[in-house]
């Protein structure tokens, strides 16, 4: 079996240890790099949403692993709501870590832009930044710098100035079995954001996690993950 | 030689609480550090400032736009300079200028400058700046990345709907207008001259001016000595693109403050002098480093505008007047100092507009006109044949 992982406003350092639970219980985890975020020189942000979608499932449609069961975190959990949404037959499953898209104004979300660029990545975690994510432009060598310039531009882009793209209008079109987790210490999108996505399923919420919760509280989240994909492991293949 | 009377129209009621409390001079500077009395009566006294300087000899008058900020109280400066084109009458109007990528539709824009236009008889100069991080991305929510793919097209858009005699439509990527047919067109023909102003450096902003000839405005406030650097990747990338070295290519804005001596401008000046660059340069780091707001080619050459200048200084101990004046950020002093220096600084970043900024911070109307009637006076005449043999082409004709 394997499960499709799309990744978070942070990039794409690598598996978080919730997913290597995955991994370690025989899924594979295809886990392709979004548009932007790989530091390709010359890359500029599509002008609207719906391109960004279409520059998406360009990239999904060259994995070849649809259709499958789709994990998506922040942005990435948008980008997943978004193929349930529109393209309903590519989802067997749907899994959503604090997706963005949704915004609820009285809830008192913080801006990482409003912060100097050293200060936003810590805002992400409830915990300490992960070295991965620090090491992820390393690669790059002096170029890294602007390879995660590049990253952070394609990151704003999709959350600038608020993180809502209307996502609240379509949700109701969701029909896949699914699950939604999210961190209690969630500085970007507050557990407020949560409940706008209670008329798909009930969220859980993991009190000790902020908004990268699968690096923030590992064991629970991929103990959630593997209960909720065991169930799409047992069903038959069609 | 032109020079100009450059207005930012700051906020000058900010206090001890504001250094204390505040954490921004922009974007989310709270509404009680404004006295709306103070407001009312600073727009009367910036305008009749204007007209005094027009009065007194300046070539032109100069207004600006920014937003939700305390640095500059001035979101519409074509109000401004509608009001201006009829009380200040020989003066170029200097619109320097709109935020053209916040504007939609931006014919909006080209509409009011063409009001703009008749309204002073020709002799509006049009600025097309991309405008501060804080403005456009935080302030007016444009995502920073689309910043100039925006401006240009609204450039785009702008110019043709000056110029083409017919109606046309325009897709743009941003803006799809089945019916582009801007009444009236400016009075000047084909259109008034056009400046792009910038705070910084920018390959992007460079390459605008020169590829469709346009002025290129530095609005530097860390002055003559700092603003070399970028002056000189100006003229190199003018230059090396088959430009002409044409002084009038170039503006610059230096902060003015002149007295009968020395001693006295220190006298004079300290207070308002601090009060900007302690106060009206509060800006946070984070303001100063949206995401996309530089492009990947500026990002690459290591190229930083004075914003973020700013917002790496904050914190630290205010410089004081005489450390400013060092610096050459203000130029302070009797007739002869300032002229002196102006002298060289002229020569060595080679302009050819001058934008003189006379009011700073919270100077007082009183000491605001008596610095803007000796630089008239004893300053400026000397300045005007600076550059004989060149022709002005981005000047109004009205104001030749």
């Amino acid at each position: 079996m394997h499960v499709i992982y799309l990744h978070s406003l942070a990039g794409n350092p690598g598996l978080s240890p919730a997913l290597e639970q995955l991994t370690a219980s025989g899924i594979e985890v295809v886990a392709p790099t979004l548009p932007g975020f790989d530091g390709t020189s010359g890359w500029e942000p599509p002008h609207d949403h719906l391109t960004w979608l279409t520059r998406v499932w360009d990239v999904l449609d060259s994995t070849g692993a649809l259709p499958c069961p789709v994990i998506g975190a922040s942005i990435g959990g948008m980008f997943a709501a978004e193929l349930a949404i529109f393209r309903p037959e590519s989802v067997t499953a749907l899994s959503l870590l604090a997706p963005l898209g949704i915004w609820a104004g009285e809830s008192p979300a913080a801006d990482p832009y409003a912060l100097p660029g050293a200060q936003r990545l810590p805002l992400l975690f409830a915990s300490e930044v992960p070295q991965a994510f620090e090491d992820q432009y390393a690669a790059f060598g002096e170029g890294g710098d602007v390879a995660r310039y590049l990253a952070q531009v394609a990151g704003a882009s999709l959350v600038w100035p608020i993180p809502d793209r209307d996502l609240d209008t379509r949700i109701h079109r969701i029909r896949q079995r699914n699950r939604i987790l999210w961190g209690g210490r969630d500085r970007i999108a507050p557990v407020e954001v949560a409940m706008r996505w209670s008329s798909v399923s009930e969220p859980t919420i993991i009190e000790s996690a902020g908004h990268l919760l699968e690096w923030d509280e590992p064991d629970a989240v991929g103990g959630a993950l593997l209960e909720f994909l065991d169930e799409e492991r047992q069903r038959p293949a069609v | 030689m032109k020079t100009l009377w450059f207005h930012l129209m700051p906020y000058p009621g900010l206090d001890e609480r504001f250094d204390r409390e505040a954490k921004s001079v922009w974007v989310d500077l709270d509404r009680s550090y404004f006295d709306s009395s103070v407001v009312t009566r600073s727009y009367h006294e910036y305008l009749d400032q204007l007209e005094y300087a027009a009065a007194a000899g300046f070539d032109g008058i100069c207004v600006n736009e920014h937003h939700q900020s305390a640095y500059g109280t001035m979101p519409s400066p074509n109000l401004m300079a509608a009001a201006l084109s009829r009380r200040a009458p020989d003066a170029a109007i200097v619109v320097m200028g709109n935020s053209i990528a916040l504007y939609n539709p931006p014919t909006r824009v080209a509409e009011e400058l063409a009001m703009l236009d008749h309204l002073s008889e020709g002799r509006l100069v049009a600025g097309f700046p991309v405008g501060t991080a804080m403005d456009t991305c935080y302030c007016y929510g444009i995502q920073p990345g689309q910043l100039r793919q925006r401006f240009a097209e609204a450039h785009e858009l702008i110019i043709r709907a000056w110029s083409e005699a017919e109606p046309f439509a325009f897709n743009g990527r941003y803006h799809k207008l089945r019916y582009v047919n801007v009444t009236p067109r400016p009075l000047q023909s084909p259109r008034p001259p056009v400046w792009i102003p910038g705070g910084g450096s920018s390959v992007e902003t460079w390459d605008l001016a020169v590829r469709h000839d346009y002025v290129y405005a530095y609005l530097s406030y860390y002055g003559y000595e700092q603003g070399k650097a970028t002056m000189d990747g100006f003229w190199e990338y003018a230059t090396s693109r088959g430009l002409d070295d044409n002084p009038y290519r170039a503006a610059f804005l230096q902060f003015i403050t002149v007295a009968e001596t020395d001693a006295e401008a220190r006298r004079l000046y300290k207070e308002p002098v601090e009060y900007f660059y302690r106060r009206c340069l509060k800006i946070p780091p984070g303001y100063a480093g949206a995401p996309g707001y530089q492009s990947e080619a500026t990002f690459r050459s290591k190229l930083s505008s004075q914003v973020r200048k700013a917002a790496r200084d904050v914190g630290s101990e205010p410089p004081t007047f005489d450390q400013i004046v060092d610096r050459g950020w203000v130029i302070a002093g009797s007739p002869d100092t300032v002229r002196e220096r102006l002298e060289q600084s002229i020569g060595d970043l080679r302009f050819g507009h001058l934008l003189c900024l006379m009011h700073i911070g919270n100077m007082s109307d009183e000491l605001t006109k008596m610095n803007t009637k000796l630089f008239a006076e004893k300053v400026m005449p000397q300045l005007r044949n600076r550059w004989p043999g060149y022709e002005d082409k981005w000047w109004p004709e009205a104001c030749m």
